[in-house]
């Protein structure tokens, strides 16, 4: 806890002093704006001010001084969110052991990664950024927003779920570690299985021997020696879990494991917030829903191995139709630039309505972080986080044209190539020669 | 003419003598360096200055009107000279030789989760005293650049070890010495055949490991005070190693490639209350309000090449040359404006010739010279804990004195003459580059010395010439020496011997002229020379 506090202090600090720029006001003027869980006003307006969106409908009149964005015959939505991805991070698997709960994303932001701001060319105002798929037991991964240009820290966001990577099926049972070249255990889905509960007990063991220590230590007749147990950040990660103040995220392919992983869960009584990949979600979406758990999944890719060669395209509306939050994720710095497409496809396979598919990469995945209530759709009091396309986002035409995330602009596809035509109008340009000076 | 030929063993046995006898008092002569202008930094620049040194101190300082000149001392007219205080490089890697790198450990990892887990304790343990090798020639070159004073710390893994503060008055280690150990060093990096293999990784094992040492130190505590009762605390050299720097404020430098490396560092030291210190931090000007906030001290490195994470190198070569001729020289400027002090550190340069160059880029980017100055001299002495006897040109202090042409940090300006603690040192100019040469001095030689201690003979002498370089070896009853450093150019010949005798390691360099088939010129070593004249065996023709 105290470290908990030491860390907010000192990212409160880094935020405060690195220059926190006032989220800035403006208004969004005749757009169509498509809110996702309000329904569509069309020719309407969205005024932000102090980052926050103050107000949706038509004729809002602009207050003084404020920025007028004229989305006139454009469509205006909240920012999208990749609900799995591993961008601005310096490394993602910590390959060398299976289990490594302790790891943190928090400490290897990197926000200079350029697909930061490929992803907000595709309209993306927030991603959960990942440990990778290596281990049975993963990192912490963390909830950041696309704010190009601004620090770490000012990317974080501090209301999202704490959330905890796991891993089933190939991808941990064949990690053979490439550092000792060396056959690591598990080699098999039942060893994953039973390494992670081999932890799980491991880590109700010395939560115990916590209780045991505290009790101790709070009897009249306690010894003056009683030493502390040693702290294990591995064991706290897992204990937090147990606790509740920390969520599963899992990758899984196959319905047998996923459900396993579930019996699991209820074991030892931590909570899922949604299998990851799960290509074979549609074979136990009752019991998905049933138990309130969501998937993150691809929309249309699949067979790129054994474990996922039972995907089908229907999947993400088959799911959505039994009642499972489904959302649509990227897994990668490229094709975060257009998970609009893939919830297009949705529509297609399956046949979910336009605001179906519009929630499955904005309200459905800030449900999955615990950040519903701060963005996922253009709702008055929700953060100004808003994409803006030249067409509908579900066209196969469209293009994002502005990204903004709480009031300010990140993105603007028009002043780029204007800058980009300037460097490539220079570049042409013969460099002179200055006559006599020597540099 | 009469030649007195002696062995080959009592010739180098008597040098090794001539050496150790003049080692050990290692105390030069009292100098008087007179008429220079001196720039002492702890005050104002005096005109016509008297420096006087004795017993390797300095024993007064101040204007000709004040200060005389004692009759034993030896007196040099530093006419037009500027004298400063040697200069401080408050972190580098000069002098060390690091074994090979053993590759990555390819043990069989069991059943476990867990590979082989790294020998932390012998990491944290590895000293930069051990490792050092002395070189005349990185002492000349530390020398041509004013450097009198270097903290070398090793380089590699996540602990790298504990550095060493060195006096660069000579070549050889102990005598050097100014304190040993100074701190620990911590890089952000991996491990090969070890966990951890990822940046996040390291930052948990960084943590875990100074919560393991508070909990192995309280609880040796307790068992010490009252042991009734309780379980006994199995001894960890590991964490024995690291509890004086991870609870008792020995200082702990963090290295800091770039911004996001500050900010990691930042955050341990606060969370553990560490000594810390935030070195190389080229990107420190990025983070600049945590770093006035922390006041963490600072060593700012002059290498401006941009760390592999700035978005500069991932946006083509063109830019990443802008970056360090034209943003990253400005660092320590942007520093300098917030009001942070800092030392300057020649820290990932690899040619000590680089390092005033770059003070002078530091310069150019805004950073005034006289705090450039204070950056290399009083501040470093500070944050090392030396200020008492190093730093600034006061009496009673080590005396550490750079003679030069002008101006330190102008760019014509050329260090003249160095004392360090007091011994008087030439500066000389860089080998020039090889000129071209008609000659092959490949084969073997015969060659004469002649000395102050007689005549010796050195049977054969075999030397490989490929394009100007020369290597070859040396072979006598007393075993065989290697020739390195050697380069022919004309016909000027120039190279060391490194003679290993009775565990004694000397020195020799040679230089002189060269035809085609002899050779002849001076071989120097620590308190002597000789001359030395080679011919060549002819090659038996059968």
């Amino acid at each position: 806890m105290k470290r908990k506090l030491i860390c907010l202090f000192v990212s409160l600090c880094l935020a405060s002093l690195s220059g926190f720029s006032s989220a800035q006001d403006l208004l969004i003027k005749n757009g169509t704006i498509l809110t996702v869980t309000k329904g569509t006003v069309s020719n309407g307006d969205v005024l932000v001010v102090g980052g926050i969106i103050k107000k949706i409908g038509r004729d809002i009149k602009a207050p003084s001084g404020i920025k007028v964005i004229d989305a006139a015959g454009k469509y205006v939505m909240p920012g999208v969110i990749d609900s799995h991805t591993h961008i601005a991070l310096t490394g993602t698997n910590e390959t060398a052991n299976a289990i490594t709960p302790e790891v943190v994303m928090r400490d290897v932001l990197n926000a200079e990664e350029l697909s930061i701001y490929t992803a907000l060319s595709g309209g993306v105002t927030m991603v959960h950024t990942m440990h990778g798929s290596g281990n049975p037991i993963g990192g912490e991964n963390i909830v950041i927003k696309m704010k190009w240009g601004k620090t770490s820290e000012e990317m974080i966001v501090p209301q999202a779920y704490r959330t905890l990577k796991f891993a089933l099926g190939e991808n941990p049972k064949r990690a053979n570690s490439p550092i000792t070249g060396t056959p690591r255990f598990p080699q098999s889905r039942m060893g994953v299985n039973s390494i992670i509960r081999r932890e799980f007990l491991k880590a109700k063991n010395y939560m115990e021997q916590w209780d045991r220590y505290l009790k101790a230590k709070k009897s009249k007749k306690a010894a003056k020696n009683l030493v502390p147990p040693r702290k294990d950040l591995q064991m706290e990660q897992l204990a937090d879990m147990m606790r509740g103040k920390m969520l599963a995220r899992c990758h899984t392919y196959r319905a047998d494991e996923t459900l396993e992983f579930i019996k699991l869960s209820k074991e030892f009584g931590f909570k899922i917030a949604a299998f990851e990949h799960i290509s074979e979600a549609f074979k136990i979406a009752q019991e998905l829903a049933e138990e309130g758990i969501g998937i993150s999944i691809f929309l249309d890719n699949w067979a790129y191995k054994v474990e996922a060669s039972e995907g089908i395209a229907y999947n993400a509306a088959f799911c959505t139709q039994q009642g499972v939050l489904v959302s649509i994720n990227s897994d990668s710095g490229e094709r975060i630039r257009r998970l609009f497409n893939d919830a297009a496809k949705s529509m297609k396979y399956g046949g979910l309505s336009e605001e179906e598919a519009l929630k499955l990469v904005t309200i459905n995945p800030a449900i999955q972080l615990g950040v519903e209530k701060i963005t996922g759709s253009l709702e008055v009091g929700k953060h100004g986080d808003i994409a803006i396309f030249n067409e509908h986002p579900l066209s196969a035409y469209t293009l994002c044209e502005m990204t903004i995330i709480e009031g300010e602009i990140y993105f603007d596809r028009a002043q780029y190539l204007k800058e980009r035509e300037e460097m490539e109008k220079k570049k042409k340009e013969p460099v002179k020669k200055k006559k006599g000076g020597k540099r | 003419m009469k030649i007195k030929k002696i062995p080959v063993f009592i010739f180098v046995f008597s040098v090794i003598l001539l050496v150790l006898h003049v080692l050990p008092a290692r105390v030069g002569p009292t100098y008087a360096i007179v008429n220079c202008k001196i720039f002492p930094v702890s005050g104002p620049a005096v005109e016509n200055g008297v420096i006087i040194i004795r017993d390797g101190l300095i024993d007064s300082i101040g204007t000709q009107e004040k200060v005389s000149i004692p009759e034993d001392a030896e007196v040099i007219n530093a006419e037009g000279l500027f004298a400063y205080p040697g200069l401080i490089d408050a972190h580098s890697s000069f002098f060390i030789e690091l074994p090979r790198e053993e590759p990555g450990q390819r043990g069989v990892s069991e059943r476990g989760a867990q590979p082989e887990e790294k020998n932390w304790a012998a990491e944290v343990n590895r000293t930069a005293f051990e490792l050092l090798k002395p070189k005349k020639t990185t002492v000349d070159s530390l020398h041509r650049v004013g450097i009198t004073t270097v903290l070398v710390a090793p380089e590699r893994g996540i602990f790298a070890g504990q550095s060493v503060l060195l006096n660069v008055n000579g070549e050889e280690a102990e005598p050097m010495v100014l304190k040993n150990p100074v701190a620990l060093h911590i890089n952000f990096t991996t491990e090969r055949g070890a966990y951890p293999s990822s940046l996040m990784g390291t930052m948990a094992l960084l943590k875990q490991s100074f919560l393991n040492a508070a909990h192995y130190s309280s609880h040796r505590t307790l068992f010490l005070s009252s042991s009734r009762g309780m379980k006994r605390p199995e001894y960890d050299p590991f964490l024995e190693a690291l509890s004086p720097f991870a609870l008792n404020k020995k200082p702990i430098f963090f290295n800091c490639a770039n911004l996001e490396d500050v900010k990691r560092a930042s955050r341990l030291i606060r969370e553990f209350k560490l000594n810390g210190f935030l070195s190389g931090a080229n990107e420190a000007w990025r983070v600049v309000d945590l770093v006035k906030t922390m006041r963490i001290p600072l060593l700012v490195s002059l290498n401006f090449k941009p760390p592999a994470t700035s978005v500069y190198v991932n946006q083509g070569e063109e830019k990443k040359k802008k970056a360090e001729e034209e943003i990253y020289p400005a660092n320590a400027a942007n520093l300098h404006k917030q009001g942070i002090q800092f030392a300057l550190t020649s820290l990932g340069l690899r040619n000590s010739s680089d390092i005033l160059k770059n003070v002078q880029k530091a310069i150019k980017a805004g950073l005034p010279p006289e705090e450039a100055l204070k950056a290399m001299t009083v501040i470093p002495a500070q944050l090392l804990g030396v200020a008492d006897f190093l730093g600034t040109l006061e009496s009673g202090k080590v005396a550490n004195v750079i003679l030069t042409s002008g101006e330190i940090f102008n760019e014509k300006t050329k260090v003249q003459r160095v004392f360090v603690d007091g011994l008087s040192f030439e500066v000389k100019e860089p080998p020039k580059k090889a000129q071209p040469t008609t000659l092959d001095l490949t084969g073997k030689w015969r060659a004469m010395i002649s000395g102050p201690m007689g005549e010796m003979e050195v049977p054969i002498l075999e030397i490989q010439q490929e394009g100007n370089s020369i290597s070859g070896t040396i072979s006598s009853e007393m075993g065989q020496w290697e020739i390195s450093d050697g380069i022919i150019s004309g016909n000027e010949l120039s190279f060391s011997i490194s003679a290993t005798i009775m565990d004694e390691t000397i020195e020799l360099a040679f230089s002189g002229t060269a035809e085609k088939d002899s050779f002849e010129g001076e071989i120097s070593f620590e308190g002597g020379s000789a001359r030395l004249t080679a011919t060549r065996i002819p090659d038996r023709k059968d």
